[in-house]
């Protein structure tokens, strides 16, 4: 079964940002969608920490954050039949989410 | 591990408030921007990391570390070694070298740092500096974790305004770089009106939830009790003031049990059981409004607990002393005018001599000041046209306030009595 990779995007606009309320409600809403594709969801997928560095024509800054409207906040690892499928398991993850989602090669 | 689902109610914004507290006395109020930033990082952390991987045993612990550790690298980041740094990095470097259990260390850390930091930050939010309208909005913001969208809904406004309120705060309390530890006990009294003033205001809030699918929220108002507790027990908050508006949240905190029923529905005041009062909350009420009776000054708190207390000491709803709850308007009206005021006076005015007493009375509410985008307003004026049969008006007010309306206890509310309304006689079925 192919696949694919969930990228989830979050904006650096900390006036999107959810309240700790939200943000309560979202923590359930997301377990609730991890059980249900527990059978599509496979190990690996992980959040990313804040802040980074970046290495780009051998300089190495800090980044990739600073000016970026969207940072990639977190990743997972679907399998999934096509991209029909894999895009209706992403519909149905909860918040405000920029998804870009991704075929693996699989040429390792 | 336990599931995302384990964790108590309203922790993430119970949380927020608490280590905002404590990250602003490290790190001093002139970073209150940096403190709710990483305190908020740490927060979408913690969601990321535990709908994955299970909560981990002890949350609140593990918020504290990485909000800390977030403070540290930013400061690094930004090179200026800040007294604060050495402080948080000092904490860190204990807890790695961590002599045996290094969770006892931090849960003595805690004891020992939390104490009085959420009071603390409400007087720093309600530093004289700060412009009057900003403060509630910082407080809100900053010890409530609330977003700017909520503060704007329980402020009657938009949420450019409450941003430009709360960015307004912060760049004074930055420039003037007040202090988080000492202020003199002559400011914390100059300060005191502000801080009652954010109690009341979270105490309301957790009463009239403005949007989402809880009626009460109980955690709010007792936060709000908590803190004028502990208030009241410190020498600047013994005072008749707090004495009273302790009284009132308690007098209102007893009718929460029966202000739902059993399916989370709204009861209005007339079919509440009143044996489901929670008469202890009542008696404690009774405590603080004897001791709030001293001095010569009546505050609206005084007045507002008196008119609590009248509902509380009806042995039903007919018994009501609807006079003597009409006078304590009047004279609230007069100390605090408010059309919200006006709007329990008219209350008063429609149980004491009809319903069109109380129409006549909102009616001369000068229309500049209605609250026209107060769901409450309408929803009473749509009983008053309904205990007079005026089923068609009162299903156009019902609809106004059903339209501003977005909490769901309130909405299913509205609907019920929607529901019940009837053509009117006689008027032509296209009204």
């Amino acid at each position: 079964m192919p696949k694919y990779l969930f990228i989830f995007r979050h904006s650096t606009d900390p006036q999107s940002r959810p309240s700790p309320e939200e943000m309560q409600i979202l923590g359930g809403q997301w377990y609730a969608w991890m059980q249900k594709f527990s059978a599509s969801i496979l190990p690996g997928g992980d959040g990313l920490k804040p802040g980074g560095r970046l290495l780009k024509g051998g300089i190495v800054t800090d980044g990739p954050y600073v000016e970026a409207k969207e940072f990639v906040a977190s990743f997972s690892l679907i399998q999934a039949d096509n991209y029909d499928a894999a895009v209706a398991i992403a519909r149905e993850c909860p918040g405000d989410n920029v998804i870009e989602i991704r075929e693996l090669g699989g040429y390792a | 591990m336990n599931e995302p689902r384990d964790l108590v109610e309203h922790f993430f914004r119970h949380e927020f408030g608490r280590l905002v507290a404590v990250l602003t006395r490290s790190l001093g109020v002139r970073r209150l921007e940096l403190v709710e930033d990483v305190v908020q990082a740490a927060l979408v952390q913690a969601l990321e990391t535990w709908s994955r991987r299970g909560v981990p045993e002890d949350p609140a612990g593990w918020l504290y570390r990485t909000a800390r550790n977030l403070a540290i690298d930013a400061l690094r980041r930004e090179r200026t070694h800040a007294q604060a740094l050495p402080r948080l990095a000092e904490d860190a470097e204990r807890e790695a070298a961590g002599s045996g259990d290094p969770r006892r260390a931090l849960e003595a850390h805690f004891a020992d740092e939390i104490g009085d930091e959420p009071l603390r930050l409400l007087f720093v939010c309600c530093h004289e500096a700060v412009p009057a309208e900003s403060r509630v909005a910082l407080a809100l913001k900053t010890l409530c974790g609330f977003s700017t969208a909520e503060i704007a809904r329980a402020l009657l406004t938009t949420d450019a305004n409450v941003q430009k309120r709360i960015e307004r705060a912060r760049d004074r309390l930055r420039e003037l770089d007040v202090d988080f530890d000492t202020p003199a006990a002559a400011q914390l009294g100059a300060r005191l009106d502000a801080v009652l003033a954010v109690v009341y205001l979270l105490f309301s809030q957790g009463c009239h939830v403005t949007h989402g699918d809880m009626p009460i929220r109980r955690d709010l108002c007792a936060e709000a009790r908590r803190l004028a507790r502990m208030l009241a027990a410190q020498s600047v908050g013994d005072v008749p003031t707090v004495h009273a508006l302790l009284a009132l949240m308690c007098f209102h905190a007893a009718r929460f049990d029966a202000r739902v029923d059993l399916d989370g529905a709204i009861v209005l005041l007339e079919e509440q059981d009143r044996s489901a009062w929670n008469w202890s909350d009542v008696r404690e009420g009774m405590a603080w409004l004897a001791r709030s009776a001293v001095g010569d000054e009546l505050t609206r708190y005084h007045v507002e607990a008196g008119i609590a207390w009248e509902h509380c000491r009806a042995p039903t709803f007919a018994d009501t002393d609807w006079r003597r709850i009409a006078e304590l308007y009047d004279t609230l009206d007069r100390i605090a005018p408010s059309p919200l005021h006006a709007l329990g006076r008219a209350v008063a005015e429609a149980n004491l001599h009809g319903p069109q007493a109380g129409l006549e009375r909102l009616a001369a509410v000068p229309p500049e000041s209605v609250p026209a985008r107060y769901p409450g307003w309408h929803a009473v004026i749509g009983e008053l046209h309904f205990r007079l049969g005026r089923h068609s008006a009162a299903e156009r007010a019902w609809r106004e306030a059903l339209r501003l309306t977005t909490a769901r206890a309130d909405r299913d509310f509205l609907r019920r009595r929607l529901a019940i309304c009837r053509p009117d006689i006689g008027e032509p079925a296209n009204d």
